[in-house]
């Protein structure tokens, strides 16, 4: 009986570890961040630099359009959102500036690579761009 | 074989030409303080046109670009053998390759410092890449005008053979000014003559014992190159280099090269079919002698590994 409880006690243990050490960690811009306005309107040139930009620096792992399907997607821990979905496309332009600028874990931050501000705006309306 | 050149003609083009570039860029700036002459400072962004090219490199030349402030970028390039043996050395995959490795920073913007060492003549080198004017969106700068120099030294062992008595006779110098335009977003075009300059050359005694000199110590070139996006991330790239200079004798051959260009977030690979076999732009501009009306064409190619700090 006591082996039993101890045996209960290790497998709840280890189940509850397993998705709290595995589940993936929410990821929120701050407030403020998450607020900004999207300093480049929307047009087919911005959204061309945008893909540019997405071909370079972002579809290896994110998939050409964005699904989350690309050549390095398996070997990362975080397995990429899809982007075409709604969960994604909800949050505002500002949270996507944020993550694409800081990074976070696997996915790496661009503010250096891409320093020009105006530069992740045209990422963020391809990003946009590929919702479905 | 020591001479004393001049070069004013090539100079003067070259002061007139960027005095040309420099009074057009002069005019067009004071066209826009013309429009703003009210005491409202406007504070107007000045866009530049970017990835004119895909990196530093176009096959065997320099391209106009220098990568961001604080780019570090390690290079490899190598280039095999001719074909021209066949199988024997499996299209020269087999046969005596050049290698370069190189490392570059960008410590301000606008301007790029390099050093590299190759195994042909064992020669290191130490480079200086600036960017003279760059290329607006608004067409007030329709060019982007970048110098490129580098000094090499040749660190062979002396020996009878070798044109080395004194240790500046191990030297040569290349500089080459880089204008480009980027035509659209597939096509940019790019023209570039270039200075070479060996400190000594090796000659020979003519029957009337008169020491006569192989080649000259400086040499002209002048080199075109282009870029096709295929899509966003593979163009196709052309180069071909004309030598000016007519030396006494073993005169370079030009180089015809093709290629395709491949660039990710922190890589650029090339890979080309041309003439040049060497990884310099001095040994190349004087010294290549494949010839491709002989087919002597053989593979090559670039990989650079950027890293931003």
């Amino acid at each position: 009986m006591k082996k039993a409880s101890l045996l209960t006690l290790i497998v709840v243990f280890i189940t509850t570890a397993s998705f709290t050490l595995f589940q993936a960690k929410p990821w929120n811009a701050p407030a403020d961040k998450a607020k900004a306005a999207n300093a480049v309107k929307s047009s087919a040139a911005s959204i061309a630099e945008g893909k540019t930009l997405w071909t370079t620096h972002c579809a290896s792992c994110h998939g050409k359009t964005g699904l989350g399907d690309g050549t390095k997607a398996a070997q990362l821990e975080t397995t990429p959102p899809d982007f075409t979905k709604s969960a994604f496309q909800s949050q505002t332009d500002g949270s996507l500036f944020y993550k694409t600028s800081e990074g976070r874990g696997d996915m790496p931050g661009f503010k250096k690579k891409i320093a020009d501000q105006e530069d992740l705006w045209n990422l963020v309306n391809f990003m946009r761009s590929l919702k479905k | 074989m020591k001479k004393i050149i001049s070069y004013p003609s090539l100079l003067n083009s070259l002061s007139y030409l960027l005095l040309a570039i420099l009074g057009l860029m002069g005019s067009s700036e004071l066209i826009a303080q013309d429009t703003t002459s009210t005491n409202v400072q406007v504070i107007k962004k000045k866009s530049f046109v970017k990835n004119t090219f895909d990196g530093n490199y176009i096959i065997d030349n320099q391209t106009v670009i220098i990568p961001m402030k604080g780019t570090f970028e390690f290079d490899i390039q190598h280039r095999f053998g001719t074909f021209e043996n066949g199988w024997k050395d499996l299209g020269g995959l087999f046969a005596n390759a050049n290698m370069l490795l190189g490392f570059s920073y960008v410590p301000f913007n606008d301007l790029q410092i390099g050093i590299g060492a190759t195994n042909d003549r064992m020669q290191t080198t130490g480079t200086l890449k600036y960017a003279l004017l760059k290329q607006t969106k608004n067409n007030n700068m329709p060019l982007s005008v970048t110098l490129f120099g580098n000094a090499v030294m040749d660190t062979r062992a002396k020996n009878s053979s070798l044109p080395i008595i004194n240790v500046q006779d191990r030297f040569s110098y290349f500089s080459q000014l880089i204008i480009a335009r980027k035509i659209n977003e597939k096509i940019s075009l790019q023209v570039a003559p270039s200075f070479s300059y060996y400190n000594n050359v090796e000659a020979f005694y003519t029957e009337a014992n008169l020491v006569q000199p192989k080649t000259n110590n400086s040499h002209l070139s002048i080199s075109f190159a282009g870029r096709y996006k295929l899509t966003d991330g593979m163009s196709m790239i052309a180069n071909y280099v004309q030598p000016i200079t007519q030396h006494p004798m073993n005169n370079p051959n030009p180089n015809i090269a093709i290629g395709l260009d491949m660039k990710t977030s922190g890589h650029d690979f090339q890979i080309f079919l041309g003439n040049y076999g060497y990884v310099l732009p001095q040994t190349n501009n004087v010294f290549n002698h494949n010839d491709f009306s002989k087919s002597q064409f053989l593979i090559g190619f670039n990989i650079s590994r950027l890293w931003n700090f």
